[in-house]
């Protein structure tokens, strides 16, 4: 049954999910980096830059708020089950 | 009683100058030492309150302490710490004046503007206010006109809305403008229609009510997410902000609120029957009003779009004169938007109100009411 604490979960666990993606050993090898010699020259409006481009954005944001949500999270469901 | 009131000014040894709050009000620290004012003190102040800057009583009008100050003409005693005023009876009688009842009023009425200044600032870097007051500028008449079009959209002609020197005009002038006042009515409703229904069936209590409103603001939130989400990554730009997609996607509750009507007179094959129908009906509506919106890019206002699109609502003149091209982020990506849009909105309305939908006609017959 989805309620608002269901989404705020689900969310949370999407966002860990993308940033646990690591950028050298696992985008590079994928060809997903964003450090290519001629990363500038390629289309900036296909669907792969763009979602490459939100994931990377989404990493750099998210990254410390995620540390304190995941801690608070943790304790919440340690509390009360 | 033996009270010194300054017993920890720097008595003596190199006397370095208190911090003064009003340095103007001051003049220059005397020279003298600074216990000489304090003398007349003791007697002055238990007639009413000392002179409140500090401590280190470097007065140039020391010598008016002999009198003792008209009372209540010093608001604040800040910057006191060893202050006379110790016992609460004396607070209490300097709270008590008038002055101090006026100063105190006002200060707390400039805290709380500025408060409320802070407030609406910060809100307003999230919500744009002003926008939203747009979407709720209605009247009696748009919102009729609106739920008749959106049961039966079919005989409707023109569906632009009117522009006002570059900005649109208000719903309540014209019923093409989207709103939200019709949206959030209707999950309000929706969430009481789904308690009626529960409890008719015996399968209320009261947390339910909190269970269906937050599992439906919860799709609320994951839907616009989606289209959001979509719109960005296939880098679709159009006329259409977020407020608007907002507006449409809540004019599916006012089907789901039909359809449960519908499922509450004549049961489930009634319920299905008008879920069909209303789908139907919302997704012309939504068809015929987003495609002006989505398949005119963000620069062009009020062109019509010149082409054939797969959509069974086709238009009955897709090549206008104006061979306008598109601009960028491509026809084909939102004509494909377009028809997600259309396709998942009676799917979602479907989903949020089967689960409540009785077996067989749950009004009780009107013979028994009473």
């Amino acid at each position: 049954m989805l309620t608002l604490w269901n989404l705020f979960e689900a969310t949370l666990l999407c966002l860990n999910a993308v940033c646990v993606l690591h950028e050298e050993r696992f985008m590079q090898k994928m060809g997903w980096g964003s450090n290519s010699p001629n990363q500038g020259f390629e289309d900036q409006s296909s669907v792969k830059f763009q979602v490459l481009n939100l994931v990377r954005s989404i990493r750099t944001v998210t990254r410390i708020p995620l540390i304190i949500l995941n801690i608070l999270t943790i304790i919440f469901k340690l509390l009360l089950g | 009683m033996n009270f010194n009131a300054s017993r920890n000014v720097n008595a003596g040894g190199p006397r370095k100058a208190k911090r003064v709050v009003d340095v103007a009000a001051m003049g220059a620290p005397s020279p003298a030492p600074s216990f000489s004012p304090a003398a007349p003190y003791n007697p002055g102040y238990a007639q009413g309150p000392p002179p409140p800057y500090q401590q280190g009583i470097q007065l140039d009008g020391a010598q008016n302490f002999g009198t003792p100050e008209p009372a209540g003409n010093f608001g604040y005693m800040a910057g006191y710490p060893q202050t006379p005023m110790a016992s609460p009876a004396n607070i209490g009688a300097m709270l008590h004046q008038p002055i101090v009842q006026d100063m105190a009023m006002q200060y707390g009425n400039q805290l709380a503007a500025q408060g409320r200044e802070v407030v609406t600032r910060e809100l307003g870097k999230f919500v744009p206010v002003s926008r939203l007051r747009y979407y709720f500028a209605v009247d009696t008449n748009y919102v009729l006109k609106k739920l008749l079009l959106i049961l039966f959209p079919y005989r409707h002609q023109e569906w632009m809305v009117k522009y006002d020197q570059e900005s649109p005009v208000q719903p309540r002038y014209d019923v093409n403008a989207p709103d939200l006042y019709i949206p959030c009515m209707g999950y309000v409703s929706y969430v009481l229609l789904a308690g009626f229904m529960l409890g008719l069936q015996q399968r209320f209590s009261p947390e339910q009510i909190s269970v269906q409103a937050s599992g439906a603001l919860a799709y609320i939130v994951c839907e616009m997410a989606l289209y959001l989400a979509t719109l960005y990554v296939t880098a679709t730009r159009t006329a259409l902000n977020t407020l608007d997609l907002l507006a449409f996607s809540g004019y599916k509750y006012t089907a789901m609120i039909y359809s449960l009507l519908a499922a509450l007179a004549l049961g489930a094959p009634g319920y299905y029957a008008c879920l069909l129908y209303c789908s139907l009906g919302l997704s012309y509506f939504l068809v015929k009003t987003l495609r002006l919106r989505l398949l005119t890019g963000p620069t062009q206002t009020s062109e019509q779009p010149s082409y054939a699109y797969a959509a069974h609502y086709a238009s009955p003149n897709p090549y206008t004169d104006s061979w306008a091209k598109p601009s960028s982020g491509g026809t084909k990506r939102r004509v494909y938007f377009l028809l997600f849009v259309a396709i998942t909105q009676p799917l979602l309305s479907w989903w949020l109100t089967y689960h409540l939908v009785p077996s067989s006609p749950a009004l009780p017959p009107v013979t028994s009411a009473g």
